[in-house]
């Protein structure tokens, strides 16, 4: 086997397993079934008012069923940034504490190709969360009489690549501060992203230009941009704009993915 | 001349608190080389440096100055470590993972290419008595077996040097004589072993030489013979000593310890003779007249209590 194949089966090796190690979390699990607790309550007045639809309210409540659907592609979306920070910097950290860093790093493995595999694991994990919760979306969509109007792969990869940023931006928060400081972290620049996006036209510009070049704009990469579920229509959107918001995307969490190597490239991975 | 296996030449390590700049100095001009095929016991009281020095070597913390090397390679680079088998001081693992899977996560991170893993596995699991257990989770092995799973995962890459943080820590009287054992098989194979340990008596058992580090500075380093230098005196082991016999000993120097059905005396060895032909016409049998040497423990305690860092 070539050495190429060796550290590529060794990024491999060390995603699948913090991918398995998501599979058995507590605090994934626990937090799983809460999110599907809550999305059944969803659905008890989505189906509600579908019940009390007749020919006079049609319309009104095809309203009310298609607002109740946006809100839960709205949690969805912002649950998963959450998980995805959460799991990048829980897999770096809890190896960290628990000491496994020690082994693993004994092997002929270099740092950078360890932080990939968990990079790897964490989007392995995202990608059964966001067809895990596209289905559900479906689901609920179906239940209120619509149907979404988009391809499919942009309901995939826009949040995937998303939450590749929020996992990145942790994964270097993590590489310096404690996981709750990064976490909190995470937290302030999540709500600094919807006060920023609320309110852009008051803010002036020698501060919109600094905030437009540090922060994320997660904006972009909604799949609202182009998909308008409250009239269950597409909005006109040219290949050309998927490519560059997504590559903006992919950039964002590439900048930041490398950043993580740079600063765990000279950190001490044991306890001191 | 063959590189060596661990080089350390003036190795400086100095712990730097985030806040309020407060500096200690773990390892100071630590210098020491390790031949291959050599084994090599790195001794010290707790918070001597000992575990701070195997990170160094294995890369997981920067030393602050001085120059190290493995097999002439940077701590951490790759090439290194595909020849180092690593037992961590308090081995952690996946607790979910049992102790063949865990094993097969190692083997496919060293990169090692076998036709057979499985039996690989299978024969370390052996070796370090864990077949029986294989398929039990490692949450649920008590503090010995994960030290012997640890154990196994370091010689899983076949390595050339293994780096030993207190291999014997937890296990019973029984399970560190089969780890000695294995370290002397290990040792007739010619690998080079570096390791920590606090039961000096089995490091004296195995190990060809001695680096002791004191707070953080070398005290001494040297071969076990060395360590063990011949002390000039002479120990006497009779059956009974009447008093009167004790007092006339202890005029000669000598010092009397009474068991309970001997009695040893310890003397200069210029009173051998003297002292011998004193205890025959006093009525003692002598059962036996032995040089007394330091033991490693003796030594030990001697340099690291007189606090004389070089």
């Amino acid at each position: 086997m070539s050495g190429i194949a060796i550290r590529s089966l060794a990024i491999r090796t060390i995603a699948l397993s913090t991918f398995g190690s998501f599979l058995r979390n507590k605090v994934i699990l626990l937090f799983g079934s809460l999110f599907v607790c809550v999305v059944l309550l969803m659905m008890t007045p989505l189906l509600g008012f579908k019940a009390m639809t007749n020919a006079d309210n049609a319309q009104q409540m095809q309203g009310f069923i298609l607002n109740e659907v946006t809100i839960v592609i709205s949690m969805v979306s912002g649950f998963g940034s959450l998980l995805a920070a959460w799991a990048a910097a829980d897999s770096v950290a809890g190896e960290m504490k628990s000491g496994t860093i020690l082994a693993v790093m004994a092997r002929p493995l270099r740092r950078w190709e360890f932080l990939a595999g968990k990079y790897l694991g964490v989007l392995m994990l995202m990608g059964v969360y966001v067809v895990s919760m596209l289905g559900v979306t479906l689901f609920l969509a179906w239940l209120g009489g619509q149907s979404f109007h988009a391809s499919l792969w942009t309901l995939i990869v826009y949040p995937l690549v998303r939450y590749a940023i929020w996992a990145a931006i942790a994964m270097l928060l993590v590489t310096m501060i404690h996981p709750i400081l990064a976490m909190g972290a995470i937290v302030i620049v999540m709500t600094l992203i919807e006060v920023f996006a609320s309110t852009v036209n008051h803010i002036p510009m020698w501060l919109k230009t600094p905030v437009h070049l540090v922060l994320p704009l997660t904006g972009l990469l909604s799949e609202e941009r182009f998909m308008e579920i409250t009239r269950a229509s597409v909005k006109p959107f040219p290949w050309t704009n998927h490519l560059t918001a997504l590559a903006y995307g992919l950039d964002y969490a590439l900048v930041c993915f490398l950043l993580a190597v740079f600063v765990f490239q000279r950190r001490s991975l044991a306890r001191d | 001349m063959a590189t060596p296996a661990i080089e350390f030449s003036g190795v400086n390590k100095v712990y730097q608190r985030r806040f309020g700049g407060v500096q200690v100095a773990a390892l100071s001009n630590i210098s020491f080389e390790v031949a291959r095929g050599e084994v090599c016991a790195f001794l010290g009281p707790n918070g001597a440096g000992k575990t701070t020095s195997m990170n160094i070597l294995m890369g997981f913390i920067y030393a602050s100055s001085g120059r190290s090397r493995v097999f002439g390679y940077e701590p951490g680079d790759v090439r290194a470590k595909a020849r180092i088998g690593f037992l961590p001081e308090n081995f952690a693992f996946y607790r979910y993972l049992n102790a063949e899977k865990l094993l097969r996560f190692h083997l496919r991170l060293s990169g090692r290419q076998l036709p057979d893993p499985a039996a690989l596995i299978a024969g370390l699991l052996t070796k370090v008595k864990l077949d029986s257990y294989k398929g039990l989770k490692i949450g649920k092995y008590s503090r010995g077996m994960v030290q012997r799973l640890g154990i196994a995962q370091a010689l899983l890459g076949d390595p050339e040097l293994l780096v030993l943080d207190e291999p014997t820590s937890g296990l019973d009287p029984a399970g560190r004589k089969e780890v000695r054992d294995l370290i002397l098989a290990l040792k007739a194979e010619g690998k080079t072993i570096f390791l920590s340990s606090h039961i000096l008596s089995e490091v004296e058992q195995i190990c060809d030489r001695v680096i002791i580090i004191d707070r953080g500075h070398m005290v001494r380093s040297g071969t076990m013979q060395e360590m063990l230098a011949e002390d000039n005196r002479v120990e006497i082991i009779v059956d009974h000593l009447p008093e009167e016999l004790e007092l006339a000993l202890q005029e000669r120097g000598a010092s009397v310890e009474r068991e309970a059905h001997r009695v040893r005396i310890a003397v200069d060895v210029t009173q051998k003779r003297a002292v011998a032909e004193m205890l025959w016409a006093g009525g003692c049998d002598v059962i036996s007249l032995t040089p007394m040497k330091s033991s490693l423990e003796e030594t030990f305690l001697k340099l690291v209590a007189s606090g004389g860092a070089q």
